[in-house]
């Protein structure tokens, strides 16, 4: 299961993503946009960790979203989470861009904490979060 | 040497699968496609074909993440691949395949095919509109739309590339190919029309730095705006990623929407092109919000402002 360091009580400010056993090693979701999110949250676990991004390729400053279809991020290997506009590849577990348009930028992580019954909770934008 | 624009755009991908689902719910027809790729045709019978990556008959890959492996033009006769021939047989290797196109490389590395075109004459009605002052286009009890309409893509309309070099692209294109510059964006590149082929745009230039070099999108027409943001809509609530749109340029006049793709470049659906001939003077704007639209809009779900007040409201 998760080694994501677990929290004993999540907060009322963090918003819920989804249970930690939805998301599969090697799996990627999109949740949201949540409230005070411009866009959607992507989780997704690689060994056996969960990481959490905003689907907002930094390609362009605004920020544009990623997948080609519901929750299709990654590339035909399954290596990296993709941008589906120019095909740039960013590394799962670090969200830097390795080839493509972004190379060198990096996705936005969004902090995430799992409570003990493995509910996964984003920070909410303006502590920790961001918009 | 008549030129008329895409025949086909060839890729290389990394999940055939994936191009497969997505090009058909486009609205593509595929063509003899099996679980190793194949042509995905739209109604003129210009359009995309799909290889794996790996696949040794495919030409060889930019050195970019971009997927784009060949453009092929079609060209009104042999004629014309002859022409073509002589002009950039003189500075760079031109390959004759057997069934009479050409292959080569443009100044960029762009791997391009030159054939007849395989493009049949569609015969199909516009999107007619009714306006008071004009005559009726459509006549009393032609509807405009329904619910299983129709919204298939008729033909290849036009690419887009990165390029790292705009005077390089524009020089080896107008000067050697005989396209056209209909409309500048500062910034970005020029907008190319061919020689064959009156409309706004089949190619257009977007200056980027070399390690973004390839394909940025490329354009079906659609019979009008409606066909447009019909297609479009059932595109999306199948699930697949809207990127900008819909909306109308300003250049061309066409109607857009971009959406994402698993061949790595934005596929669009336009609309309602402008036409030009050669008394067109090109205009210069600079790149931007702005100069690139007339109008933008955003998706959203379906809503109606249906029932009455909440129980309880004053009345
Ligand atoms: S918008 Fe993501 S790679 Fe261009
Ligand atoms: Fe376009």
């Amino acid at each position: 299961m998760s080694t994501t360091p677990a929290l004993p009580h999540a907060s009322s400010e963090k918003l819920h993503l989804c249970h930690a056993a939805e998301v599969r090693e090697g799996h990627v979701k999109g949740f949201g946009p949540l409230e005070g999110y411009r866009r959607k949250i992507i989780v997704l676990r690689k060994n056996g960790v969960l990481h959490a991004w905003l689907d907002a390729c930094p390609h362009y400053s605004s920020g544009t979203p990623m997948a080609w279809k519901t929750d299709a991020y990654l590339n035909g290997e399954r290596t990296h989470l993709t941008c589906h506009s120019h095909n740039a590849l960013f590394e799962m577990d670090t969200g830097k861009c390795i080839l493509g348009p972004c190379l060198g930028q990096k996705l936005t992580r969004v902090e995430i904490v799992v409570d003990e019954d493995g509910d996964v909770y984003a920070a909410a934008p303006g502590e920790g979060g961001l918009i | 040497m008549n030129i008329i624009g895409p025949d086909y755009l060839v890729f290389g991908v990394d999940d055939v699968a994936a191009a497969i689902e997505y090009l058909t719910a486009w609205g593509l027809k595929p063509v003899d496609v099996t679980d190793k790729g194949g042509l995905f045709e739209t109604l003129d019978g210009t359009g995309v074909i799909i290889r794996h990556k790996s696949d040794p008959s495919l030409p060889p890959p930019l050195p970019t993440s971009n997927m784009l492996r060949q453009q092929i033009y079609g060209v009104r006769s042999a004629e014309d691949l002859d022409a073509i021939e002589a002009e950039l047989g003189k500075d760079r290797r031109v390959t004759r395949l057997s069934n009479g196109s050409i292959e080569l490389k443009d100044d960029h590395g762009f791997e391009l095919k030159f054939q007849v075109t395989i493009r049949r004459e569609l015969d199909m009605p516009a999107e007619k509109i009714n306006a008071p002052g004009a005559p009726a286009q459509r006549g009393p009890n032609e509807i405009g739309v329904w619910e299983d309409m129709p919204a298939l893509p008729r033909t290849l309309s036009h690419v887009v590339l990165f390029v790292p070099d705009i005077d390089i692209a524009t020089k080896f294109y107008c000067d050697r190919l005989g396209f056209v510059i209909t409309d500048v964006l500062t910034g970005a590149g020029p907008f190319l029309r061919p020689k064959a082929n009156d409309d706004h745009h089949t190619l257009f230039f977007i200056r980027t730095p070399e390690y973004m070099k390839g394909c940025e999108h490329l354009a079906f027409h659609m019979g009008g705006p409606t066909e447009l943001m019909v297609a479009g809509t059932r595109f999306v609530k199948k699930g697949y990623q809207s990127f900008w749109g819909p909306g109308r340029h300003k250049f061309g006049s066409n109607w857009f929407w971009y959406f994402n793709s698993p061949l790595g470049c934005h596929f669009e659906y336009d609309a309602d092109m402008d036409k030009h001939d050669d008394t067109w003077v090109a205009r210069e704007a600079p790149n931007g919000a702005e100069a690139s639209q007339i109008v933008l809009f955003e998706y959203r779900e379906k809503w109606s402002p249906a029932g009455g007040p909440p129980p309880g409201a004053k009345g």
